[in-house]
């Protein structure tokens, strides 16, 4: 967490001193992150890197600009400040904006934080991912294997003129890992993944051999393109929740009138079964106290018995949506924060159904583990587009027939949620990189999926 | 100070019993973005940053550590922590790590030809431009949202390696443009100008941005927004596709650049961005295209946002032919995948976006050279087809064979010329089949160098500023299909 005393406190200060009139809030960011890649059998980019930055946003008669440095020294701090504050009196007026929050309840929570892992350090991921490379090449011998592993903490300090100082850390590590065959024709490819606040759960060993027990023995044969009945993996699931908490549950889309639930809140769009929240608190994800307005997180309904929930917002989105911000602010300046507030923190309540029974109940379909590529072909209607890969299998007569080659799908993820039928009773934790959004959720089992097309492999 | 930090770093990692290092110090960084969207700011951030990063190689093994602590103790302690990893990493390494032998420059000197520097130029005047081309796109209700953005981004970088090799750069990038969204009910409809992923972008000062002049074609933007909404779904079936010049750069982009990078050709980015259909030992005769296909990844090309002196390994900035008349002949290398095929030198592509980011192989300028057909006539001769162009969705698999595109526009081809606007075209197909079907490529007059700012690799994840060169072309028996 970034210190109490010294540059954590100059900026706070150079918040806290500004003329009457000026508002500002500012976060100080400590990053520590060691990334252990490796390919081919072998380690082949470890990385580490360590960051402390301050960005400082300022609002001046609702004329709002941020500005960023890595120079915590008081004149870096300084002039962050000057800069923000000459760009916000060019700034066009956000009419509706109403201040930065107050240090108003509810307070933060005490949230679940990895000591062990923000300590792990170079040594320590690099020790997993040699755990996951041995495990992987004893269950399948002459393959070739590949990953990631990633340990590291980020902290940050939001203080405002309102009087906020509110600080949270988040630990985060992850691993993934694929064993494939590049050498058979087609080629075959197993994958596994995961995701925890503590390394300490992260299971090397297992990872290295669920990778290889998932790769295909038999070669994968060609699918005709068309809508089948789909189980999506942990991973699939995941990837498209991530992009309906841009497309249904981000601020800025509902601002914009793309939302693709903007005509459907409190309405019906999924089964009652499907419950989905995002809740930072939890213990089931990737906590974290604040967002990056200091704002405490909270447990918020997005699909409440299947029925669709409200988007999130921030303090420039909240006001414009005529709602307080609801704990979802990213930090101003990042590319990401041209998306506007968003859920980051989903979790998708698991059913009672095992993966053995999810097929089961297919009677022609196909099982997907991950997807590729994924993009936004039609925001309105959520319609996304992606590939399979490193796990797609037929289904027929509810058992796992073999292996199938990959599909790109081109489908709503509205429809998708629309015809769940079943939901896997073990949840497992996903994240894209170092946590930005984080999704806990079981497989699932679809009545309708289209795919579009089809690839040589 | 800046240039005895890197003497600090680079002494650490060479007392520390490596067999190389480089280190790159990055001070500063500037990064200017201004967007304006419906009257308010969508964004006005400035910021500066700075650091260094130390890459090491034991005769097994990278390391690589960044921090953005500019202190002697701060880069000491980073350049220790690469040696660290580089010896734990190589603890179960089989072999021994080659590179090429890449001479690189003693005191090398690169800086972007400015006439405008985009940072000295008034915020004021820059957010009163977006402003009013802003306001322009506004043409009637259904235009629910405008935005008009501008970026600027400026790199001023010491490398040295223990071979001795240095160079200092100076490197300014900036780009501009505006969009429109229109809905009606759950119907959104965007345009873009002059491209999507934020308009065009090139290694130039702001008088590049004053050229794109966004206000006069706002007004046009937004009515075709609207007309969208209306425009009849595009027809479906494989039929003959004109592509226009700024969605077949993004077409070479996923197509060809990422296909060809050796480091995934090698398995090197298999768990993550993927491998490549192209097999290391079909450099010179795999047939990629029809022979009027001509690719070049050209790092001295003027203007291009993968113009450089040196790469971030020291290698100089060069040309290198990829496909010329549909034959595979060249790939995108680094100092380690080179030596590793065999090449006696680095193509000069390693790049990394930021002083805490290793190197990695990335696309230069990667163009594909113009025929010699105006547009006119690469239209000619067809009966039925559609023309597409601007970029609104996209995706390809982890091979780079099978891909899908949306665009903003598109409009019927009848008897030669272009007919009516038609809605969410798609058109989708394999890389070497799609290639193979082109038949008419456009003239100079129809080729444009256009600037992607956001090309994504790597964990942790970098975004790459590349640009690609393309004209209009044609190619037939397309699937293509109203999304």
């Amino acid at each position: 967490m970034p210190s109490s005393s010294g540059p954590g406190d100059r900026v706070a200060a150079a918040v806290r001193n500004l003329p009457v009139g000026v508002s500002a809030d500012a976060r100080v960011v400590r990053e520590v992150w060691t990334t252990i890649r490796f390919a081919n059998g072998r380690i082949t980019q470890p990385h580490f890197e360590s960051a402390l930055r301050v960005s400082f946003r300022t609002a001046e008669d609702q004329r709002i600009a941020t500005a960023t440095t890595a120079d915590l020294t008081p004149e870096g701090v300084a002039a962050v400040a000057a800069t923000s504050r000459a760009l916000a009196r060019v700034a066009p007026r956000e009419a509706k904006f109403r201040g930065f929050p107050t240090d108003s309840a509810p307070r933060p929570a005490k949230v679940a934080f990895s000591r062990a892992t923000s300590a792990l350090g170079p040594e320590g991921a690099t020790r997993i991912a040699e755990r996951i490379l041995a495990a992987a090449a004893a269950a399948a011998p002459g393959a070739r294997i590949a990953g990631a592993v990633n340990v590291g903490t980020e902290s940050w300090r939001v203080v405002n003129s309102e009087g906020l100082d509110r600080s949270t850390a988040s630990s985060v590590a992850q691993a993934s890992v694929l064993v494939d065959r590049p050498e058979k024709e087609p080629p075959v490819s197993g994958w596994a993944e995961a995701a925890h606040w503590d390394a300490a759960r992260i299971d090397a060993d297992g990872l290295g051999r669920e990778a290889a027990e998932r790769m295909a023995r038999s070669a994968p044969v060609a699918v005709r393109p068309g809508a089948y009945r789909v189980v999506l993996r942990g991973p699939a699931v995941s990837e498209l929740l991530q992009f309906l908490s841009v497309l249904g549950f981000g601020g800025l889309a509902e601002d914009q009138g793309y939302s693709c639930l903007r005509r459907q809140r409190g309405r019906r769009i999924a089964p009652s079964a499907v419950r989905l929240v995002d809740d930072p608190r939890s213990r089931e994800g990737l906590p974290c106290a604040i967002d990056y307005e200091g704002v405490a997180t909270r447990a918020t309904p997005l699909i409440d018995r299947g029925i669709a929930g409200l988007p999130a917002t921030d303090s420039i989105l909240g006001p414009r949506l005529g709602r307080r911000p609801s704990g979802h602010a990213l930090p101003p300046e990042s590319p990401v924060g041209e998306v506007g507030p968003i859920p980051t923190h989903l979790l998708l309540a698991p059913g009672d159904a095992s993966e053995q029974e999810l097929v089961r109940s297919t009677k022609r379909g196909l099982l997907v583990t991950r997807f590729h590529y994924v993009r936004t072909v039609d925001p309105g209607r959520a319609i996304l587009t992606g590939m399979t890969r490193d796990g797609t299998y037929r289904i027929e007569r509810g058992e796992i027939a073999g292996p199938a080659r990959n599909l790109r799908f081109t489908e709503s993820i509205l429809a998708a949620l629309k015809g769940i039928e079943l939901l896997g009773r073990t949840r497992s934790r996903h994240a894209s990189e170092r946590g930005g959004i984080a999704a806990t959720c079981p497989a699932v089992l679809t009545r309708s999926f289209r795919f579009t097309s089809a690839t040589l492999f | 100070m800046s240039e005895e930090l890197v003497d600090v770093a680079l002494g650490a990692a060479e007392a520390n019993g490596i067999a190389y290092a480089d280190v790159r110090l990055i001070s500063p960084q500037r990064y200017l973005h201004l967007a304006v969207r419906d009257g308010s700011a969508s964004a006005l951030t400035s910021s500066v940053a700075a650091g260094v990063g130390v890459r090491v190689r034991t005769e097994k093994a990278w390391g690589f550590a960044g921090t953005t602590l500019l202190t002697p103790a701060g880069v000491r302690t980073t350049a220790r922590t690469a040696v660290r990893l580089a010896k734990a990493a190589g603890r179960r390494a089989p072999e021994p790590l080659r590179l090429t032998d890449d001479p690189g420059p003693l005191n090398g000197r690169y800086e972007t030809p400015l006439r405008e520097d985009p940072f000295e130029i008034g915020r004021e005047e820059i957010v009163g431009m977006l402003l009013e081309a802003e306001r322009r796109l506004h043409v009637g209700r259904e235009v629910k949202s405008g935005l008009a953005s501008f970026q600027a981004w400026d790199e001023r970088k010491w490398f040295r390696s223990s071979d001795g090799y240095g160079y200092r750069s100076r490197i300014v990038h900036v780009g501009a443009g505006i969009s429109a969204t229109a809905v009606r009910g759950a119907t959104v409809q965007r345009r873009s100008a002059p491209s999507s992923f934020g308009g065009d972008y090139r290694q130039a000062g702001f008088e590049f941005v004053r050229g794109l002049g966004l206000d006069a074609h706002a007004e046009e933007i937004g009515r075709e927004a609207v007309a969208l909404l209306d425009a009849p779904a595009c027809p479906s079936g494989p039929t003959t596709l004109v592509l226009g010049s700024s969605q077949l750069a993004l077409q070479v982009h996923e197509s060809v650049g990422h296909a060809v990078e050796l480091d995934r050709i090698f398995g090197s980015e298999a768990a993550y961005a993927g491998t490549s259909w192209v097999p290391a030992d079909r450099i010179g005769t795999l047939p990629y295209g029809s022979a009027l296909m001509n690719v070049a990844a050209d790092a001295t090309e003027p203007g291009g946002l993968g113009t450089f002196g040196w790469d971030d390994e020291g290698v100089p900035a060069q040309r290198t032919p990829i496909v010329e008349a549909g034959t595979l002949v060249g790939v995108l290398s680094s100092r380690e995948t080179g030596a590793r095929l065999g090449l006696s030198h680095s193509g000069g592509t390693a790049r990394a976006d930021g002083p805490d980011r290793a190197p990695l192989i990335r696309m230069t300028n990667v163009d594909l050279a113009p025929g010699d057909l105006s547009f006119e006539e690469v239209l000619e001769g067809i009966d039925e087809g559609v023309y597409l162009d601007t970029n609104r969705s996209w995706s390809i698999d982890d091979k780079r064979l099978n891909f899908q595109f949306g665009t903003e526009t598109g409009r019927r081809i009848v008897r030669g010329e272009l007919g009516e606007q038609i809605r969410n075209p798609i058109y989708s197909g394999m890389t070497p089949e799609f290639w193979s079907s082109m038949d008419a490529v456009g003239d100079r007059s129809t080729w444009h160098l256009w600037g992607l700012p956001n090309c994504g690799k790597g964990q942790p994840g970098q975004s790459a500023r590349v640009s690609h060169g393309a004209p209009v072309a044609r190619f037939r028996r397309v699937a293509v299909r109203g999304g």
